[in-house]
């Protein structure tokens, strides 16, 4: 009972103090954006393509790795801020543009040849990608002695080494305090939904591609290649599951780990069946939902309200099944299709 | 050489031989009907030609080029558009978005805009409006300029009358007619007068095969020969 009267004091607290909950909701709006550039690839692919791809968080956290190691390479380090912030951005243009043509090749090569197969096929497909992915980074961490053989230490000292010192602390504007680094998470999460929105909508291509969404068959009819709109949209999708490792590598909950790619993984299938199947529209509002329940639970923890360290595993997974109870087809989904307005 | 010719085309779905040897002909400039019962494999014959469902034997030749093996997005490109049964709209894509989609490698696409919204105004009021909200006619007018405005020289048209009310049949009508002009149609059509109004020429067809051809100068609505042929 006291217990219980020790939370809402610290709710009350928290809702009358407008600082307290501008800090909750800045790191709510940063979670949120990172969860939408883990989400919108896969959301775009299962959309367009009906393709369950479990390789994203494989691509996510060799995205990582990669950035790390890129701007390690670079010199980083001894960089300034400004300088290091450009090196992010190109890192994670090249990043993009890596994980874009391993998407393709995969796309081309393995994915194709079993569209006229039930799901099953696919989903055992990219599993088995994703398994083999896994794999195979670990096997390069333990030779390399990156992470000391504990999978769970993660890749520190690349962070550490690579973030400048600018993003690393806190910012007082009045009374309210937020991370440094939530910023660029914010401005990245925005460009990422600008991108896409524009792409989609304001593009040829876009076009082509919710016109493929639709009706694949009449695409076709009107002269559309829809297997080349499949490949531009499966390599776009894994591009931004790449490039959304470059900034998890410097985001101090997520870092780098072989474990990163089931770990983005699970919160991006939430999200996207929250949203909707297919829908990107879906997979913003579900990233937003997600990311404040996650920023909530955070902070429930840091206070002491909640000693249990998985509430906000816990809420978000809650989420996941009032909502299949509820509304199985995910707040904007659409039976059969994806709505990519 | 025909412009479009199909030479035993035999197409199966699944273990169902639907196609059991279908040879038809439409030359350049001609309107052909193809007639018959529902299910007697007329839609197949058309997703045969697109390649939708390629046939597992037999040629499809368009100006003399075989299409078979094809993609669907080939045989477009190839000169061939489609107003399918049923209309199949991108239904969540406005209207102007939807003649768009029909225009994917056209270099002047406001020109094309332009010629659907010449041929049927009513799009150019709704060019903002979701194709789904459109009425029945309307998405038929749409699925008409679709096709119309696609650098197509052979149309493969599906049940255009299909569930329209009879002025708006007119309309479609008047439409096909207009378009006839330019471009070489393959007419499915239940609506007999309407078929034979419109088409040069006409075939039948039964059980997967072609069992009856000729003039439509020859024979009327209410030909007997036709109607032992169409009846239930």
């Amino acid at each position: 009972m006291i217990e219980h009267l020790l939370i809402l004091g610290d709710l009350l607290d928290l809702f009358t103090s407008p600082s307290r909950l501008i800090a909750v909701l800045i790191e709510g709006l940063a979670k949120a954006s990172l969860y939408v550039m883990i989400a919108s690839g896969l959301t775009l692919i299962f959309g367009l393509m009906d393709v369950i791809n479990f390789a994203h968080g494989a691509f996510t956290m060799y995205g990582a790795y990669m950035a790390g190691g890129l701007i390690l390479a670079v010199g980083a380090a001894e960089m300034g801020f400004a300088m290091v912030v450009v090196v992010f951005l190109l890192v994670m243009l090249t990043i993009f543009l890596v994980l874009a043509l391993v998407g393709t090749v995969m796309e081309v090569s393995l994915i194709r040849r079993l569209y006229e197969y039930p799901p099953i096929f696919q989903i055992l497909l990219t599993f088995g990608i994703a398994i083999t992915l896994e794999e195979f980074m670990r096997m390069f961490v333990e030779f390399q002695g990156i992470n000391n053989g504990q999978y769970r230490f993660g890749w520190e000292t690349p962070r550490l080494e690579t973030v400048p010192t600018a993003l690393r602390g806190a910012t007082d504007i009045g009374l309210v305090r937020f991370e440094n680094i939530h910023v660029l998470e914010i401005l990245l999460g925005v460009v990422t939904i600008v991108a896409i929105w524009t792409f989609l909508n304001r593009t040829r291509y876009g076009l082509f591609v919710r016109a493929g969404v639709e009706d694949e068959e009449m695409a076709a009819a009107l002269g559309i290649n829809v297997k080349q709109t499949f490949t531009v949209v499966f390599a776009i999708g894994s591009g931004i599951a790449g490039a959304a490792g470059v900034i998890l590598m410097w985001d101090p909950l997520w870092s780098v780990s072989v474990p990163l790619a089931l770990a983005v993984l699970l919160p991006a299938f939430v999200i996207v069946i929250v949203g909707g199947l297919g829908s990107f529209k879906g997979t913003v509002v579900a990233s937003l939902l997600v990311g404040m329940i996650d920023a909530f639970g955070t902070w429930a923890f840091q206070t002491g309200a909640i000693t249990f360290t998985g509430i906000d595993d816990m809420m978000i997974f809650g989420i996941l099944v009032v909502m299949l109870i509820l509304q199985p087809r995910g707040l904007f989904g659409v039976e059969g299709q994806g709505d990519h307005g | 050489m025909s412009f479009l010719e199909l030479e035993d085309v035999q197409t199966y779905y699944g273990q169902s031989h639907v196609l059991q040897g279908v040879d038809l002909e439409v030359d350049e400039g001609e309107v052909v009907a193809l007639l018959g019962r529902n299910g007697v494999g007329k839609t197949t014959t058309i997703r045969s030609i697109l390649q939708l469902t390629p046939p597992r034997s037999g040629d499809v030749r368009f100006r003399g080029e075989s299409l078979v093996g094809k993609d669907t997005h080939e045989v477009a490109e190839a000169g061939i558009g489609w107003i399918p049964e049923g209309r199949r709209m991108f239904a969540r894509l406005s209207v102007e978005e939807n003649l768009r989609a029909a225009v994917p490698n056209a270099t002047d696409v406001d020109e094309a805009l332009g010629t659907a919204y010449d041929t049927f105004p009513i799009l150019h009021e709704r060019q903002g409006q979701r194709a789904g909200t459109l009425s029945g006619g309307q998405q038929q007018m749409l699925a008409i300029a679709r096709g119309l405005i696609g650098d197509n020289d052979l149309l493969l048209i599906d049940e255009p009358s299909e569930g329209l009310a009879p002025q708006i049949v007119s309309d479609v009508g008047r439409a096909l007619l207009s378009a006839s002009q330019e471009v070489s149609i393959l007419l499915v059509e239940q609506k007999l007068s309407l078929a034979l109004d419109l088409a040069d020429r006409f075939y039948v067809m039964d059980h997967g095969t072609i069992i009856d051809s000729g003039e439509t100068d020859d024979v009327t609505a209410g030909d007997e020969r036709l109607r032992r042929h169409l009846s239930a």
